[in-house]
């Protein structure tokens, strides 16, 4: 299968990617391409031109800012992510995350920018970067402009980017906090069916201080459960009625519902994940 | 150079080849048709089966899902680097005799994705391989002898660098 034609740039700096985002036609940015390229090859998408960033080096930089964040470059590949000593010490379930990510071809060449870009609502970084407040930030002739991911990813597939914006880095606050992310899929390389991840700190006393829950593989996109999170923070672990909390929450989401899965076996089995999470989180 | 054509060098096993491509023509086809080395295989086209694995700058990658413009400059292995002469790799000679394939159609990307992991951890065990080779499918062996073979070849090379 073969894309429909496209001119191909190959910018060196970002100062000529964001000149041709402003002056060829109908660009399209290309990263790892590992979910672009099927994309095209269904012709989804043709754009006339494609924009290869994959020679600029400053994309490619993880660093740790005067604030303690994360700046990771976004042309950082998942292989990256996982291995990168910086990432496991300030942001270890963000590495845990990216090792869920398709099969190891796929992290070898897939990029942690691209694929939050992409926004599909089955992506395994989304509900991560919910729970760790990530930001994402955009590039363009006329500016910068620093965005949060729930402001980012509008629905499927679709961003508040403008056409003429790259996507250059992800701020990712400090969180050594317990974590726990899990991916429900029938093969290891496939998207999730249900997916979780969540943050929790639990006080000496037992009550729990800080809790962040988020799930993808829903209709909309990701979604942070704030009601399941408030209805949890500040009571003590051994007070609180799990399952009705957990119930009331998912019974008001819209899991994908397709050939992996329907609606109601989905929401079955986020239920029994968060559960499962959760305690494990708590105890 | 026809309009719209795009100048691209590759280093394929050692050798460098040029040609003025399409920007849309897949690495795949590049190695396949351009440098016409026809043991990278062409599986799904859909970025599954892991049948096109090669490895670029030592990372396995699946290259149907990467246009020849993004390797310029690159250096590339596929299948045909691991024989040497008339030797066999370790891992081709495990795959062998431990009858690890079968209609041998996805054996160059499970050999190269074998290759990629073994370069990172030289002694997997068997979940480390299963993982290993989670891109590649194979619809004949059930997986199980290509896993005694990897975890054979992965003993006898390290058995062979004890020996030196």
């Amino acid at each position: 299968m073969y894309p429909t034609e496209f001119e191909y740039y190959r910018p060196k700096t970002l100062d000529e990617a964001l000149e041709l985002m402003k002056t060829v036609e109908e660009p399209k940015v290309i990263a790892g391409g590992q979910s672009l390229m099927p994309m095209l090859k269904l012709r989804f998408y043709e754009p006339a031109c494609l924009i290869d960033l994959g020679a600029i080096p400053e994309l490619k930089q993880v660093k740790l800012d005067e604030g303690g964040n994360l700046r990771i470059g976004a042309m950082v590949t998942h292989f990256e992510v996982i291995e990168n000593g910086l990432i496991r010490e300030n942001a270890p379930i963000l590495a845990s995350t990216a090792e869920n990510i398709g099969d190891i071809q796929i992290r070898n060449r897939g990029t942690i920018g691209g694929s939050i870009c992409e926004a599909d609502p089955s992506a395994d970084y989304p509900p991560t970067m919910f729970v760790l407040e990530a930001s994402i930030v955009l590039l363009s002739k006329e500016g910068r402009r620093t965005v949060r991911i729930e402001d980012f990813i509008k629905g499927p597939y679709e961003t508040d980017a403008r056409e003429d914006e790259i996507a250059v880095e992800i701020i990712v606050p400090k969180s050594t906090d317990q974590y726990h992310v899990e991916k429900y899929a029938r093969r290891k390389a496939d998207f999730a069916v249900v997916s979780v991840a969540a943050i929790a700190r639990t006080a000496s006393d037992g009550s729990i201080e800080e809790l962040r829950i988020a799930a993808g593989a829903l209709t909309d996109g990701p979604e942070r459960l704030k009601s399941l999170e408030s209805a949890l923070k500040g009571k003590k672990k051994d007070s609180v009625d799990l399952q009705t909390s957990i119930s009331e929450t998912v019974d008001a989401l819209t899991p994908i519902s397709d050939i992996h899965g329907g609606e109601e076996y989905r929401k079955y089995s986020l239920k029994m994940m968060l559960a499962r999470v959760i305690k494990e989180l708590i105890e | 150079m026809m309009e719209g054509l795009v100048k691209v060098s590759i280093d394929i096993n050692g050798k460098k080849y040029t040609d003025d491509v399409e920007p849309r023509l897949l690495l795949v086809d590049f190695i396949r048709d351009i440098a016409r080395l026809k043991g990278t295989h062409i599986g799904c086209d859909t970025t599954s089966c892991g049948a096109c694995t090669i490895l670029i700058d030592g990372m396995s990658v699946k290259s149907c899902t990467m246009f020849a413009v993004e390797a310029d400059g690159r250096k590339i292995q596929t299948v045909e680097s691991l024989a040497t002469d008339d030797k066999l790799h370790p891992l081709q000679e495990a795959f062998w005799e431990h009858h690890a394939l079968q209609c041998g159609y996805c054996t160059p990307g499970m050999l190269m994705s074998s290759t990629f992991l073994l370069s990172r951890n030289s002694d997997p065990t068997e979940e480390e391989i299963r993982e290993g080779i989670a891109g590649n499918i194979c619809r004949c062996t059930g997986y199980i002898n290509i896993i005694k073979a990897v975890k054979d070849a992965a003993g006898k090379i390290n058995a062979g660098k004890e020996t030196e």
